[in-house]
């Protein structure tokens, strides 16, 4: 078990009443799987993707990396070393070309990485089919299917074990979408990564490993 | 790719807003190097000028408070003299280098020739009145005060002794252009004449008595001042005047004047009795101006304060540097403006810099998100903006350094010159301190520079001008929340 989150709740104040996004939500995540986590607009899987990524806390409740809280790692710490996510509007920094958007989360994390950091990232955009003199141009020169691959890629670039995308082809058409899904199924078959998607994509959670639904802040899995 | 080296892309790979940020930093920064150019330019003319003006501090009557009374006030007005054991007691303070106590009074003499000046040796001015061209100036300091404090120098000879002065012996310094005149040298004896005179009912003198001052010479001095060899100016009359004063002065013992002063009152009080009262207390007799020498000129007002309190009434202190704001009023105007419009650019910096820096901030709020969504510490990506702003800053203020700089060389003429204009002639400043500075003095002392002190001064306050107004608008990135921004 790489992930956990158990009995989470999350909710917004709205004058004296609560409205609950996540009440009592757990589940857990292993490695070498590609999850979907499937919902409507408004369900709160977005919610829940970001107590797993560490980018808001719950009210109560923990989220378990290694059986360890991520609480207690600390949430920069946690999303620096342990965690790549990635966003559906691809948060590239438009400034910087392709491998330098990857080469940034690669002086952040204090994960051991390879002397030639630079090669590295040039090897993990060609890896996810970006080539050379595509990864040294500006992100806003790519197309969106592009720019989401560079994505992926400064995700992988920390050497973490947990991704975690947040409608990762919401932005795409059909067939970039399939590209970017064979991408994920890869990272967790081929190389054990942990892979939790969030989407309100059928099509995308048929191919997942495990899928669950989020309803009314209730989370039910179709294992 | 760390925070430094994102902070030296965010500069090159965002050229215009580091060009509209470079500009706004320039231009700003000008008015804060030209103020500082100008105080700096003005504080070296206050230090300067006052230490031309020396340290000496006097005692003296508040004429402004007198002149205020209303005519009962006047009526009942008693003014005390400043006894010795108040000018020693002064004397004893610790900001005190040295000071002396003097009596002067004026006498004739008929075997020796007083010294008329250079250009006045060839005619013959012919003076039918009694003569009283020699001052004879008493001092308690033995070394002569006028000698340690340069105004003049001895040529030949020795200064008083202790025991001289303490017994009021019969000895002189003289000026040495007075003892060539009379051809008198250390060892001689000149004499002076204490004649007292009526003029009280047809106006012309009447000689009531009169006795021979018979003094030994023990040294000759020649005047030190610092306008001798400036040639002619507008007030030559008055240096002229000024220097003939003095070398007709004769160095004595104060106790030689009191003694000389006592004869001459003795003898008025019998031929014009209303004065007997003069001789009933001694203190009216012996009116001594004190001078005391500070230490430090920063002693200056702590010497005040602490003195004032123990002056009799209607006394006050009196520095020599106290004339530097007449003599410097153009300067002193010139250094309040530029301290105002210091002020106005630092706050306009703050403010204008910090309200740009905010707008681009808010501008590369997705930028920011993404750091922090990466785990990136909210204190390195305040660095990485920090290092930004300062480097443009850093270039700015370099460039404003020079012409900031220019521009307050070239605004400061201006002033100065139309303040200059307003004196039609060059304005010389005498008083009991005997300072022979002008105005144009002062003006020459102004000077804008590029000096050492001026660019570490502008540098520290251009920086953390800047510095203030990054670090206010960078508490938007403590309030940053990622997720917001990113999902």
């Amino acid at each position: 078990m790489i992930l956990e989150a158990k009995d989470l709740n999350y909710y917004y104040q709205d004058g004296e009443n609560r409205r609950y996004i996540l009440k009592n939500t757990s589940a857990s995540f292993e490695k070498g799987k590609f999850y979907t986590i499937l919902g409507q607009s408004g369900s709160g899987k977005t919610s829940f993707l970001a107590l797993l990524s560490a980018l808001d806390s719950p009210h109560s409740g923990t989220v378990l990396f290694n059986e360890q809280d991520i609480k207690q790692i600390g949430y920069e710490k946690y999303r620096r070393n342990n965690v790549g996510i990635i966003f559906q509007s691809y948060n590239l920094i438009p400034t910087l070309t392709a491998v330098e958007n990857v080469l940034v989360p690669m002086s952040i994390t204090e994960n051991e990485l390879p002397e030639d950091k630079k090669t590295v990232a040039y090897n993990l955009l060609d890896y996810i089919g970006i080539v050379k003199s595509k990864a040294d141009r500006f992100v806003n020169k790519l197309s969106g299917g592009e720019q989401q691959r560079v994505a992926i890629a400064r995700a992988l670039a920390t050497n973490v074990e947990l991704i975690l995308a947040d409608e990762p082809t919401g932005n795409l058409d059909e067939e970039m979408e399939q590209e970017i899904i064979d991408i994920f199924k890869k990272l967790a078959h081929e190389h054990q990564k942990c892979v939790i998607v969030v989407t309100h994509s059928n099509e995308i959670a048929l191919q997942s490993d495990q899928t669950f639904s989020l309803k009314k802040g209730v989370l039910t899995t179709d294992e | 790719m760390n925070f430094i080296k994102r902070g030296l892309l965010g500069i090159t790979r965002k050229k215009g807003k580091s060009l509209i940020l470079l500009a706004v930093i320039f231009i700003l920064g000008n008015l804060i190097s030209g103020a500082i150019s100008i105080q700096q330019a003005t504080d070296n003319v206050e230090s300067t000028i006052k230490e031309r003006l020396g340290t000496a501090a006097m005692l003296e009557l508040d004429y402004e408070a007198i002149e205020a009374m209303n005519e009962s006030e006047m009526m009942e007005l008693e003014i005390s003299n400043i006894d010795i054991d108040l000018i020693k007691q002064i004397g004893g303070l610790s900001y005190v280098k040295y000071y002396d106590y003097s009596m002067s009074t004026a006498l004739g003499s008929e075997s020796i020739e007083s010294y008329q000046g250079e250009e006045m040796e060839e005619e013959n001015i012919i003076w039918d009145g009694p003569s009283m061209e020699f001052t004879l100036k008493g001092i308690n300091y033995a070394p002569v005060i006028d000698f340690e404090e340069q105004k003049g120098k001895l040529v030949d000879g020795r200064v008083f002794t202790t025991d001289e002065v303490e017994n009021g012996s019969a000895v002189a310094i003289i000026s040495n252009k007075l003892a060539e005149k009379n051809n008198l040298n250390v060892g001689d004896t000149l004499t002076l004449d204490n004649a007292v005179y009526d003029y009280s009912e047809t106006g012309e003198e009447e000689l009531i008595a009169s006795r021979d001052v018979v003094l030994e010479i023990i040294g000759l001095f020649e005047p030190q001042s610092a306008k001798e060899d400036k040639g002619e100016s507008s007030d030559g009359g008055m240096m002229d005047f000024m220097d003939i004063d003095y070398q007709n002065t004769v160095y004595v013992p104060n106790e030689v004047v009191s003694s000389e002063q006592r004869y001459y009152w003795e003898e008025y009080v019998k031929f014009d009795e209303d004065y007997a009262d003069m001789l009933v207390d001694d203190d009216d007799l012996e009116y001594y101006t004190p001078i005391f020498f500070l230490n430090n000129q920063e002693d200056t007002e702590a010497f005040k304060e602490e003195v004032m309190p123990l002056l009799p009434e209607l006394y006050l202190v009196v520095n020599a540097s106290d004339q530097y704001e007449s003599i410097a009023a153009p300067i002193e105007s010139m250094s309040k403006i530029s301290g105002y419009v210091l002020l106005v650019a630092v706050i306009a910096t703050v403010l204008i810099t910090g309200l740009v820096v905010l707008l681009f901030l808010r501008d590369r709020k997705r930028e920011l998100g993404i750091y922090l969504s990466l785990g990136e510490r909210r204190s390195r990506v305040v660095g990485q903006i920090l290092i930004e702003v300062m480097i443009i800053g850093l270039i700015g203020i370099s460039l404003s350094l020079f012409s900031g700089n220019f521009l307050a060389q070239g605004v400061s003429e201006t002033m100065l010159e139309a303040d200059h204009d307003q004196f039609e002639e060059d304005t010389i400043y005498f008083n009991e301190f005997e300072t022979d500075l002008t105005t144009d003095d002062v003006l020459e002392s102004y000077q804008v520079k590029l000096d050492a002190n001026y660019i570490i001064m502008f540098y520290v306050v251009g920086l953390l001008t800047i510095l203030v107004s990054t670090v206010i608008p960078l508490t938007y990135i403590v309030r940053l929340n990622p997720k917001k921004i990113m999902m």
